[in-house]
C-alpha cells in the first residue's frame, strides 16, 4: 500500500515536472506580415529550445485592424498573448496605457546601450518612450517609389528624382500606351494608416513637420493646404492618377501594380517580394525601386515604417517571452525576414550582406532612405492625430472639402489634441 | 383562463392564503436567475457605461480616470463630428426603415401566394437575413466598387459613365441605404409573413363572395389585420437602424471624410481606436437615450391605439 502511494506520488511529481518544462508562448502578428515565414522562424526556435512551444495568432491585414483587436485584448488584461508585433507609431500609446512590459527590467543599463547600438538609430528612438525601452525592432521599413522599369526604358526615361519629372514621365507614357487599364501615380488615399504618410510626405519634402524637436505643434494651415492640393492636382490637374484615389489603400495599389495597372506606386518595402515572387504577378523583373522624388529645390522625404516586438504586460511567461523576443529581434531573424519577405533589416550591416543583396538588389541603395526617413508624430494620442490627417486628405480626394477647408480642420483638430 | 384569474383575485380580496403566498415566493425564486442574468449582462454594463461617461478616462493619459461630472456631455453639444454622425444616423433610419417595411411587405405578400413549392421563395427570403451584416457590407462594397464593381460594369455596358459610388458622399449614402434595405427587408418580411398566415381564410372567402376587388381586399382586410405585426417589425427595425454600424463600416469606413459615419461608428472610433473611454461612453449614452426615447414613442403610440 505504502509502496503504491509512493509510486503514485513519484509519478505525479514527474508529470508535473514535465508539465512545468513545457512552456507555451503565443505570438501575435498581422496578416500582411507573412505568417508562413514567421512559422519557419519559430520552428527553428522550438528546435533549439525543447519544451517551448510557440503559437502564432494572425490578426487583420492592416495596422489599424490589428490594433482594434489588440485594444480589446489588452484593455481586458487578457493573458493569452505573450509577444506582440506592433507598428512603429504605437510604442508611445503602449507605454501610456501600460500594455507593455518594460524591457529595462531584463537589461542592465550598460547591456541595454550596447544592444541598442546595433540597431538603426531611428528604431532606438522609436522604441524608447520617456526613458523606458518598450519594444525591440523586428524589421525596418520606409516608403519608396516603385516604378515600371520596362515602361520607363521603352520611353527612354531614367527613374525620376523630382515630382515634376515623375508627373511628366507618367503623362508621356499614358499618352503613348493608350491603355485604359494603365494608371500613372499610385498613392494611398482611403481612410487607413498609409494615407497619413501620403499627407505628410509633401510637408516633409518642403522642409516642414508636424512638431518641433520639443514636441510642440508647428504645422501651419498653409503647409497642410499645399500637401492636400498636391495630391488633388495629381488627379484633377495633371491627370496622372485616376479620379477615385479616395478609395485606394496601399494593398489595393500593390495588387493593381502587380496586375500591370500602375506606372508608379509609392509603397512600403514589402511590395517587392510580392512583385517578384507571387504566382499571379505580371510584373516579375519589370519593377524598379527608387528613392521618393523631391520637389524642385526641396529634399527627398520618406515615411518611416517598421515593426517592433513588445511583451504584453499581462503575459504569464514574461521571462520566457523575453528570451523569445531577443531571438526575434536578432540579426539572424532579420536576415531571414529580408531574404524571404523583403523586409528591410533594422541592422545596418545586413544592407551589405551578399545573400540579402542577391534576393533584394535594391537594398544596396535603401540604407540612406531608411536613415533619412521621417517619423510620424510620436504622441500617446497618435490614433486621433492620424484620424484627423487621413480623413482630411480623404475628404479632399473625394472632393467633399476644398484643400483650404480641410487644412483648417486638420490644424484645428491637431491643436485640440496637442492642447495648443 | 379568465375564470381562473377572476377566482384568484376574489381570493386575494378576502385573504391571502398561505398557498398563494408560497406560490408567489416560488415565482420570485424562479424569476431570480433570469433577473440576475439580465442584471449582469444588461443593467450592470449600462450603469457602468453611465458612470464611466462622468469620468475623464483617456488611456493615453493612463488607466486611472478623473471625475469630471457632465463635462463630456457639454463637449458632446459642441462636437461637430457627433452632430454629423447623429444626422447620418437619423437619415439612414428615415430612409431604410420605411424602405425595408415596403420591400418587406412586398416580399411577404409574394411569399404568401399559394405556390405549390414554397421552399425556394422562403429560402430566398431567409438568405439575406441569415447573412452576417459585415458580409453583406463587404459584398456590397465590391458591388459598388468603381473599377471592378458590377454596378459600374452595367452602367458602362449601357454606355453611361461609371459613378464613384463610395467616394461621393450622396451616392455613398444611397448605396449604403440600398444595401441596408436589401439586408433588413427580409427580417420585416419574416415577421409580416407570420402575421399574414394568422389571418383567417374565411375573411377572404367572405370578401370574394361580396365581390371585393384585390385592392379592397388588401386595404380593408390584409393591412388592418397585419398592423400589429407591422408595428413589431417597425420597432425592431428602427432600433437596429439607429444602431447601424456594420454595413457602412465595411462599405466606406465612414468616408469620404466623415460623410457616412454613424453614431455607432463614432463611438467605436472614440473608444476602441482613440482609447477615449470617458467621452466615448458619453456618446454611447446619447445613443442609448435615443433608442430608449424611440421605443417609448412607439409604446405610447401602441397604448393609444389599444385604448381606442
Amino acid at each position: 500500500m505504502v509502496r503504491l502511494l509512493v509510486g503514485v506520488l513519484v509519478a505525479l511529481l514527474l508529470a508535473s515536472g514535465a508539465l512545468a518544462q513545457q512552456v507555451k508562448l503565443r505570438v501575435f502578428i498581422g496578416g500582411q506580415q507573412r505568417p508562413d515565414v514567421m512559422r519557419k522562424i519559430l520552428d527553428v526556435y522550438e528546435q533549439r529550445n525543447p519544451g517551448v512551444k510557440v503559437e502564432i495568432e494572425v490578426g487583420g491585414a492592416t495596422s489599424d485592424q490589428q490594433q482594434q483587436y489588440l485594444t480589446t485584448v489588452l484593455t481586458s488584461r487578457d493573458p493569452s498573448l505573450d509577444i506582440i508585433l506592433i507598428d512603429i507609431i504605437r510604442p508611445a500609446q503602449y507605454k501610456a496605457a501600460g500594455w507593455s512590459e518594460p524591457l529595462d527590467r531584463y537589461l542592465p543599463l550598460g547591456a541595454r546601450d550596447s544592444l541598442l547600438r546595433q540597431y538603426l538609430p531611428a528604431y532606438v528612438r522609436a522604441n524608447i518612450v520617456d526613458g523606458t525601452l518598450v519594444a525591440l525592432p523586428a524589421f525596418a521599413d520606409a516608403q519608396f517609389l516603385f516604378y515600371r522599369k520596362d515602361l520607363l526604358d521603352k520611353y527612354g526615361f531614367k527613374p525620376p528624382t523630382t515630382w515634376d519629372e515623375a508627373i511628366g514621365q507618367a503623362q508621356t507614357i499614358l499618352q503613348g500606351e493608350r491603355n485604359p487599364n494603365l494608371n500613372g501615380i499610385g498613392f494611398m488615399g482611403n481612410i487607413s494608416e498609409g494615407t497619413v504618410c501620403s499627407f505628410l510626405l509633401p510637408i516633409w519634402a518642403a522642409g516642414g513637420d508636424v512638431t518641433d524637436e520639443r514636441g510642440r505643434l508647428v504645422l501651419t494651415e498653409d503647409m497642410a493646404r499645399r500637401s492636400l492640393q498636391f495630391w488633388l492636382d495629381l488627379m484633377d490637374r495633371h491627370r496622372v492618377s485616376p479620379p477615385n484615389m479616395a478609395e485606394k489603400a496601399q494593398d489595393t495599389i500593390r495588387r493593381e501594380m502587380q496586375q500591370g495597372r500602375w506606372i508608379f506606386g509609392t509603397l512600403f518595402a514589402y511590395a517587392w517580394a510580392h512583385f517578384q515572387n507571387d504566382p499571379d504577378s505580371q510584373v516579375k523583373g519589370k519593377i524598379g525601386v527608387a528613392v521618393m522624388p523631391r520637389f524642385e529645390g526641396g529634399r527627398s522625404a520618406s515615411c518611416l515604417g517598421g515593426w517592433q516586438w513588445t511583451i504584453s504586460n499581462f503575459s504569464r511567461n514574461k521571462a520566457q517571452a523575453y528570451r523569445l523576443l531577443r531571438y526575434l529581434s536578432s540579426p539572424e531573424v532579420a536576415k531571414v525576414l529580408a531574404l524571404e519577405a523583403s523586409n528591410l533589416p533594422a541592422f545596418p550591416e545586413l544592407y551589405r550582406d551578399p545573400d540579402v543583396l542577391r534576393a533584394n538588389p535594391w537594398f544596396a541603395d535603401a540604407l540612406p532612405v531608411v536613415l533619412n526617413a521621417r517619423a510620424r508624430p510620436v504622441h500617446p494620442r497618435y490614433p486621433e492625430i492620424a484620424d484627423v490627417m487621413r480623413r482630411g486628405l480623404n475628404a479632399v480626394l473625394a472632393r467633399t472639402k476644398t484643400p483650404e477647408q480641410a487644412a483648417r480642420e486638420i490644424v484645428q483638430g491637431l491643436r485640440t489634441i496637442y492642447g495648443q | 383562463m379568465s375564470r381562473g384569474l377572476g377566482r384568484s383575485t376574489a381570493n386575494r380580496a378576502m385573504r391571502r392564503s398561505p398557498r398563494d403566498l408560497s406560490e408567489r415566493a416560488l415565482a420570485s425564486w424562479l424569476l431570480l436567475p433570469a433577473f440576475a442574468l439580465l442584471g449582469l449582462v444588461a443593467v450592470y454594463p449600462v450603469l457602468d457605461l453611465m458612470v464611466t461617461s462622468l469620468y475623464e478616462l483617456h488611456l493615453a493619459y493612463g488607466p486611472k480616470g478623473a471625475f469630471v461630472g457632465l463635462a463630456n456631455y457639454e463637449r458632446l453639444l459642441e462636437d461637430a463630428r457627433f452632430a454629423n454622425a447623429l444626422r447620418v444616423t437619423l437619415l439612414i433610419t428615415l430612409v431604410t426603415v420605411p424602405g425595408a417595411a415596403l420591400l418587406g411587405l412586398l416580399l411577404a405578400l409574394l411569399a404568401n401566394l399559394p405556390y405549390t413549392v414554397k421552399w425556394p421563395v422562403r429560402l430566398g427570403l431567409l438568405l439575406p437575413w441569415a447573412m452576417p451584416l459585415v458580409f453583406a457590407g463587404l459584398i456590397f462594397r465590391w458591388f459598388f466598387e468603381s473599377d471592378y464593381g458590377v454596378v459600374n460594369d452595367v452602367l458602362r455596358k449601357l454606355g453611361l459613365a461609371p459613378l464613384f459610388w463610395l467616394s461621393d458622399p450622396r451616392l455613398a449614402f444611397w448605396a449604403i441605404s440600398a444595401s441596408i434595405i436589401w439586408k433588413t427587408s427580409s427580417f420585416v418580411a419574416l415577421v409580416l409573413l407570420a402575421g399574414l398566415q394568422s389571418i383567417p381564410k374565411e375573411y377572404y372567402e367572405a370578401a370574394q363572395v361580396d365581390g371585393a376587388n384585390a385592392w379592397q381586399v388588401f386595404y380593408r382586410i390584409t393591412l388592418p389585420l397585419l398592423a400589429p405585426s407591422l408595428f413589431v417589425a417597425l420597432v425592431f427595425r428602427t432600433i437596429t437602424a439607429l444602431q447601424t454600424f456594420d454595413i457602412p463600416y465595411a462599405m466606406t469606413g465612414g468616408g469620404p471624410g466623415n460623410a457616412t459615419e454613424t453614431l455607432a461608428m463614432y463611438i467605436r472610433t472614440q473608444t476602441v481606436e482613440n482609447l477615449n473611454f470617458g467621452y466615448g461612453s458619453a456618446t454611447a449614452v446619447a445613443l442609448f437615450v435615443l433608442c430608449m426615447a424611440t421605443t417609448a414613442l412607439y409604446l405610447r403610440f401602441l397604448q393609444r391605439e389599444e385604448g381606442e
